[in-house]
């Protein structure tokens, strides 16, 4: 698709997260300097073993009249919120309420509630009193818990795509900011532990039993994880990194799997790098989707390698945090503003010795370096693809 | 907030009883069209689909047709409410009513992008998709973002919103609604031909209020895209209400061009 206009870089004026890592930015870059996982032994029932990347960090409760809202889910959101409270607060001083979007990502929702209040009408034929469908269910309910919890009044949905669900937000507000619609935008996405999905993905066969190694020659599969990001996305402002372009693009081959070479991976990041005006040399860091599955990991490599003539360092973090399904998109969106603040990404824990098929470099180590672009990958079911580009302003 | 204006370039229904826009415009109901037949689907992609899948699928494929865009380009965006609650509900069965393993294929498609994704691999689109929900502000948040599309990549971009009721046992969890699935292809306000241009407002009162529309359908979160369809198809201009009385109060304003 080629684009009329190019879109102006949109600056990340604030940013908080949540995952199996812990529940801020310093707990977050403690654990991925060090090269530890936050994966560890499932806290739900299951007839089958699997590490998973849970949320250790207590949440906040939500009370008042956001309390028929309180799900696992929104109390995440709430958490969240807190922490881009400072940036947030700067950002009403300029721009009005009704000029602050709220664009977000799920696949689950508050499919966990569903999940206890179905469990309970399976066995006694009633849902619990407090449960309540539209308000902890759909995907909608959470936008009124952030839409109250940060005062932003601008136009608000849920994008739903799966795994690309937290990075997709990114790009509808990098084109409602240049378009002038929306002044700023809450984004991010946001996805708890299910006992159904994990039923799914074990359905598929796509679980390790043992924390997942993305890359690894003997790879086994997935570790599913929970958490969350939001960021602050504005006109202008001192953002430390901006958001540069985001591709998006679709395999149209198959519902669940990625297409074997990874066109629709490669489509997505050559989008986003025409939309930025920039070239495969101009990126020096790739936070992959690397699920740890044979079939997504192969493609992907395959993908990237084909974009990247030189080889660039290409890590997944999902060793550390699992693959946070819809989450995912925007919690790697932060390790890669992190990656060019910091100036130095993680290392990729297990991925060696690497699948014979993955022709990348794939640092063992932590390394340290100057990363002015780095270019975060998600794909989903559906065929679904996003690349999404951020930078040094 | 200012929405720029887009033109509209196509549109397309499913509702029960009327199969397609032209149907509606007919008013006479079909008593065989309880279902939504997805013969914008292939056939393994079409056994793969659930009934919002294929009405969706239906209602894009009529208004791309009428659109005259290539949908193998065209980016596509999918809003629902509640998605594919039934298909989750059928799923959380499997696991504690009837102690069977979980269906891969049936897990496949719970996801909310099922129906985006399918059309996409039945159109062979390599390009966008998206899906997304607002509860009834659906039908406005999915125009707002294939009027982002628009503005941003300047082509004509498919809007297709769509509801099933509410899964049986969740009955007394949500109001009752019945089937309801419409699309609107969208492009620069300059397109020609073009069936009229319409922006996107949050709170002036609404001047066309449909009538057509039978209770249950009103009822369905996805009514005001089916309104300003309907409002479309009868050439009428006016501020189109975008939900009914449950959002937060957006309207269209839509100019229809003589014909």
């Amino acid at each position: 698709m080629a684009s009329t206009t190019r879109l102006r870089p949109v600056p990340i004026t604030g940013y908080s997260v949540l995952s199996a890592l812990g529940g801020d930015r310093r707990e977050h870059l403690e654990m991925l300097a060090a090269g530890r996982t936050g994966l560890g032994p499932c806290p739900l029932p299951l007839p089958f073993p699997t590490a998973v990347g849970a949320v250790k960090t207590p949440l906040p409760e939500l009370t008042g009249a956001l309390a028929p809202w309180s799900t696992r889910l929104t109390r995440m959101i709430a958490h969240l919120a807190q922490g881009l409270d400072e940036p947030l607060r700067r950002a009403h001083q300029r721009w009005r309420p009704e000029r602050i979007g709220v664009l977000m990502g799920t696949s689950t929702a508050g499919a966990e509630s569903t999940e206890h209040a179905y469990k309970a009408f399976v066995a006694t034929g009633g849902f619990p009193e407090r449960y309540d469908f539209l308000k902890q269910h759909t995907f909608g309910a959470p936008l009124h818990v952030v839409a109250e919890l940060c005062n932003a009044r601008g136009p608000r949905w849920m994008v739903s795509t799966a795994c690309t669900s937290g990075a997709k937000p990114l790009a509808s507000a990098w084109r409602l900011i240049n378009a002038g619609v929306i002044d700023a935008a809450i984004v991010g996405g946001v996805d708890t532990l299910c006992t159904m999905t994990l039923h799914g993905f074990e359905s598929l066969q796509a679980l390790d039993r043992a924390p997942c190694r993305p890359f690894f020659k003997d790879r086994l599969g997935i570790s599913i994880g929970e958490g969350g990001a939001l960021l602050l996305l504005e006109r202008d402002g001192d953002g430390r990194v901006v958001l540069e372009s985001v591709g998006e693009t679709s395999d149209a081959y198959h519902i669940s799997a990625p297409h074997p070479d990874g066109a629709g991976a490669e489509a997505a990041m050559r989008q986003a790098l025409q939309f930025a005006g920039r070239s495969a040399d101009d990126i020096d860091h790739v936070n992959a989707h690397g699920t740890g599955t044979k079939l997504n990991d192969t493609a992907e490599a395959k993908a990237i390698a084909r974009v990247f003539q030189q080889p660039i360092p290409v890590v997944s973090t999902k060793c550390y945090t699992g693959h946070t399904l819809a989450a995912a998109g925007a919690i790697e969106c932060v390790f890669a503003a992190m990656a060019i603040e910091e100036g130095w990404i993680p290392p990729a824990i297990g991925a060696e010795p690497l699948d014979a098929d993955v022709k990348l470099h794939v640092p063992a180590q932590r390394t340290v370096g100057r990363f002015q672009r780095v270019l975060s990958n998600s794909f989903a079911f559906g065929g679904n693809n996003v690349s999404v580009l951020v930078g040094a302003p | 907030m200012n929405f720029p204006s887009v033109a509209v370039l196509g549109i397309g229904m499913w509702q029960v009883g009327f199969p397609s826009a032209k149907a509606w415009l007919g008013g006479i109901a079909d008593a065989t069209a309880q279902k939504p037949a997805g013969n914008a689907l292939d056939r393994v992609n079409r056994r793969r689909a659930g009934q919002l899948c294929r009405s969706l699928a239906d209602a894009a494929a009529e208004a791309m047709t009428m659109a005259a865009v290539d949908p193998s380009l065209a980016p596509t965006i999918v809003g629902s409410a509640i998605g594919e609650a039934a298909t989750m509900i059928g799923l959380l069965d499997q696991m504690w009513r009837r102690h069977e393993p979980m269906s891969p294929a049936e897990f496949t498609v719970s996801v909310h992008n099922a129906a985006s994704g399918l059309i996409s691999i039945c159109n062979k689109n390599r390009g966008m998709t998206t899906s997304l929900a607002a509860d009834s502000d659906t039908p406005a948040a999915a125009l707002m973002e294939g009027i982002g599309m628009v503005l941003a990549h300047g082509v004509p971009v498919c809007v297709a919103c769509g509801d099933e009721p509410a899964p049986e046992n969740l009955a007394g969890q949500a109001p009752p609604w019945s089937m309801l699935a419409s699309a609107i292809v969208i492009g620069p306000v300059d397109h020609t031909p073009r069936l009229g241009e319409f922006t996107i407002a949050l709170g002036p009162s609404p001047t066309l209020r449909p009538t057509a529309f039978d209770a249950l359908a009103v009822a369905n979160p996805q009514i005001g895209l089916a309104w300003l369809i309907d409002a479309v198809l009868r050439g009428q201009s006016g501020r189109v209400p975008l939900d009914a009385g449950l959002g937060r109060g957006y309207v269209a304003d839509l100019h229809c061009l003589p014909r």
